[in-house]
């Protein structure tokens, strides 16, 4: 390939054929990362690209609302109360009120029109790197994660996006933080004088705070700073389901990404990791600023961001220059980003490229059209599948009910036949439903792919349908190393 | 639900010196007829052995976790219990043809999910410590393939070029892939992925309409290692049962909480490779991996965190008598580890060996030292099947 696509592949989606090539590509990436991001999409099929509208994209508050009416309607239904129980009302009140499929395609559109292709990558570096997994309400708060605590933060510190990540009503819920109550708290004393009243510590968060989102287990953290980084977090998050009202008396606020429960909060100091943290709600911005600068964090995620851009078994040096990057910069993301930036453009080798990502690129470079638009979420097309089945079928999706690790960087995890199968399926799809603009010939050309790509599409004959199958299944597109 | 009671001398409480004793050698291994089957139902997220399989006789088990315990077991023994979510499961019991292996994991005692995992199907002796997985190399080994019924290839089954996998697919507008153009990609990759490819040209896709949940998988690997050149191991893995909140539900000591409702997949998938299985039945052994137990203790949140200890379910005819197999270490806050966790007295690599000595008439020592590098790794096989 020629650079300018050697390096949107490793660290973008590629270009449209509508969008020029630039002269410079290292500059080109590196301004990338200030580049403005509309959500933008399109209306339907056939449509022209623009912003996608706001009523679509609901702020916390509104999601919450949507929520409990959500719940609401659906006791009714099984009550058999105000018509509820039909079908038709059953489906009004999902579309109505359920953000999952919205937010679904929100980000495929992003991935596959979006101008800001080097963020759309970082932000899904960071958005599976702070999993949250599909359970019970999460999926109407994953999409919100991923564009306010993660996108809109990337150029801030990693500190800020550590906070917002862990204090999200997403998380907070995935990983069972909401019902936590410290052991001493007042909830678990009035309690204790109950029969049947069960009130206690869940260590569920805590833990991955320290073993995933930061220091990992090379740090060699003991159980009582899980368990103290659970006291610290103990208070922290609300049911999504509550009412302002509950919101109020319970954590003084009716906004979910501050709702912390002084009744559920563990009183006195707590030491993690050789830090006191002190008692209250600011306890835990003190806690994640202590885990964010740590080395420990700093060595273990710059390993993960160059895994993930730079090659398939990055270098020491590699990882050194990102974590010093990240020491000078006191955790500035931008300045993190741009060191992966210079390390994946200076490191030739091959870099496998995910399912999702992938996916994204093939469409992107072949000017198809295979996510339906915004105002047919709902509606049945022949061509088109829907954007929860394209990911369920490519086995990689951001809205399923995933563990809290994420996806793995490493090549192994994805091959198997049958992982090679959906994307000799998915190729096929995109080329038999997409309208493909670009014929195999005009996108080799475009990106000056390698002579063993070339005689790879060659040997497929003349069918266009299989020189495209092969071209998108070749070593080069899916970033893997030739024979 | 009716209780089933089993008489005592089903129930063995043995000693740690007796558990450990060599058993007897095994008949010579022919290579074109393997003695049986192995399929590992791998339970990610940490299953509760305590409340699978509750020991209902030790005085501590209501002091320590009432509210974790179903009320309506069904009975085992004097000393054991069934969680009433495994209905097919305790009817195999009655028939001699499961056994529970319990107070066991593998040797990881520090809680993380990931490493847990890790270790439980690489096999290896540390976390992250090997690429390929235990049941992988055994394969390898015995020159017999393996089949996971997932979309990926899990560590478990990495090892053995021949091991495969199936998951069903469902792409509108796109065709069964053209067995000559998949050779051609092939070509264009390099050794290791050319293998794959060439595992796509041949994949049989006339089972494409098998619905997707653990169950009709695992039927369809049932009847596929019931055919005549069909595959000799399989896996499959359930999620979800990493339950820090809500294992029970409100009402409590029910069968709605999210772990219930696990072990009854676990249970649906049992009876559904019975049913797959058909003769093949008889030579099979089924077997169930968790990375670890959970605490002793509820939470506070109607839940458990992660413990060390578990529970094995193992199942099929090459059982011949149903039984606990345990070295029992009491639930008192001095038994268990670190004062909050099920203690594990039995290494479950063990049993892991002994089913793979079954299955694939490897000799024991083999086993322990090719597959789990651990030439010292105790030999169960007698306790299992004998």
């Amino acid at each position: 390939m020629n650079e300018s696509f050697r390096v949107a592949q490793k660290l973008g989606l590629m270009f449209r054929p509508s969008e020029p090539l630039p002269k410079d590509i290292k500059a080109w990436a590196l301004s990338q990362l200030q580049a403005p991001s509309p959500a933008l999409g399109k209306a339907s099929k056939y449509a022209s690209i623009e912003p996608w509208p706001d009523a679509l994209q609901p702020d916390l508050s509104k999601r919450a609302q949507m929520w409990r009416l959500f719940r609401e309607n659906r006791k009714k239904a099984r009550a058999r109360k105000d018509g509820q129980d039909t079908e038709a009302a059953k489906k009004t009140n999902e579309r109505n009120n359920l953000m999952r499929k919205k937010d679904e395609l929100k980000f495929a559109h992003r991935n596959v029109y979006g101008d800001d292709q080097l963020k759309l990558r970082f932000t899904t570096f960071w958005a599976n790197h702070f999993t949250i997994g599909n359970t019970f309400d999460t999926s109407s708060m994953i999409g919100h994660a991923i564009d306010e605590a993660i996108l809109a933060n990337l150029n801030g510190d990693f500190a800020n996006m550590l906070y917002l990540m862990t204090t999200h009503p997403g998380m907070l819920r995935y990983l069972d933080n909401i019902w936590s109550a410290g052991e001493k708290s007042k909830k678990v004393k009035n309690c204790r004088k109950r029969p049947n009243c069960q009130a206690g510590l869940n260590d569920n968060l805590g833990r991955e705070l320290l073993e995933l989102h930061t220091l990992s287990p090379a740090a060699g953290y003991t159980e009582t700073d899980i368990r103290n980084a659970a006291r610290v977090l103990a208070g922290w998050g609300m049911d999504f389901e509550a009412s302002n009202q509950e919101m109020r008396e319970d954590a003084n606020t009716t906004n979910h990404w501050q709702a912390f429960k002084p009744y559920y909060a563990e009183p006195g100091t707590k030491k993690v990791f050789g830090k006191t943290i002190y008692a209250g709600k600011n306890g835990l911005k003190q806690l994640t600023d202590h885990l964010a600068e740590n080395d420990y964090t700093i060595k273990h995620i710059a390993t993960k961001l160059c895994q993930h851009f730079v090659s398939d078994q990055p270098h020491q040096a590699d990882i050194d220059y990102v974590a010093q990057a990240w020491r000078q910069s006191n955790g500035q993301l931008d300045q993190i980003h741009a060191a992966v930036i210079e390390r994946a453009i200076d490191s030739k080798e091959a870099k496998f490229i995910w399912p999702m990502t992938w996916l994204f690129q093939v469409i992107r470079i072949s000017d198809a059209t295979f996510f339906k638009g915004w105002n047919d979420i709902y509606n049945y097309d022949n061509n088109l599948m829907s954007t929860e089945k394209i990911f369920a079928e490519l086995g990689q999706s951001f809205w399923s009910s995933r563990q809290p690790d994420g996806y793995s960087s490493d090549r192994q995890d994805w091959l198997s036949a049958e992982m090679l199968e959906r994307r000799i399926r998915f190729a096929d799809a995109i080329y038999n439903a997409g309208s493909t603009k670009q014929k195999a010939s005009e996108i080799m050309d475009r990106l000056g792919v390698n002579e063993a790509t070339r005689s790879l599409v060659a040997s497929a004959g003349k069918s266009r349908r299989h020189q495209f199958i092969a071209l998108m299944c070749s070593p080069e597109l899916m970033g893997l190393s030739h024979v | 639900m009716s209780s089933i009671k089993f008489p005592r001398r089903n129930f063995i409480k043995a000693s740690a010196a007796s558990l450990f004793m060599a058993g007897v050698p095994l008949a010579g291994y022919t290579k074109d007829r393997p003695p049986g089957t192995i399929s590992v139902i791998l339970l990610e997220g940490g299953m509760d052995g305590l409340t699978a399989v509750p020991p209902i006789g030790d005085p501590d088990l209501m002091r320590m976790r009432s509210s974790m315990t179903p009320s309506d077991f069904l009975q085992l023994n004097e000393f054991f219990g069934l969680h009433p979510s495994l209905p097919n499961y305790s009817a195999l019991i009655a028939r001699n043809q499961a056994a529970v292996v319990h107070a066991t994991s593998f040797p990881y005692k520090k809680r993380s999910h990931f490493e847990g995992q890790n270790l439980m199907e690489g096999g290896g002796l540390s976390p992250f410590a090997e690429k390929t997985g235990w049941l992988g190399r055994a394969l390898e080994i015995a020159k017999l393939p393996g089949r996971a019924l997932s979309l990926d290839m899990p560590l478990i089954l990495r090892g053995y070029r021949d091991n495969d996998n199936f998951f069903p697919a469902s792409i509108r507008n796109s065709k069964r892939p053209n067995a000559d153009l998949v050779d051609l990609i092939s070509m264009g990759h390099n050794s290791e992925l050319a293998d794959l490819f060439s595992k796509v040209a041949k994949k049989n896709t006339k089972n494409a309409k098998i619905p997707r949940d653990p169950a009709s998988l695992a039927k369809y690997a049932g009847q596929e290692m019931a055919r005549p050149g069909g595959p000799i191991a399989s896996v499959i893995r359930v999620k979800q049962f990493d339950t820090h909140a809500n294992q029970v539900s409100d009402d409590g000591q029910d069968t709605h909480g999210r772990h219930a409702m696990q072990l009854e997949i676990v249970d649906d998938v049992i009876a559904a490779y019975r049913e797959g299985l058909g003769d093949a039945w008889d030579d099979a052994i089924i077997l169930t991996l968790t990375e670890f137990g959970r605490t002793v203790a509820a939470n506070g949140t109607k839940g458990t965190d992660h413990g060390y200890g578990s529970a094995g379910l193992l199942a099929g005819g090459s059982i011949s008598k149903s039984r606990i197999i345990t070295d029992w270490p009491g639930l008192s806050k001095k038994d268990q580890f670190e004062k909050r966790d099920l203690m594990a007295t039995i290494d479950y690599r063990a049993v892991c060996a002994a089913c793979i000595e079954r299955a694939l008439g490897l000799e024991h020592d083999k086993i322990a030292s090719e597959v789990f590098f651990e030439p010292q790794l105790p030999r169960l096989y007698d306790y299992i099947f004998s």
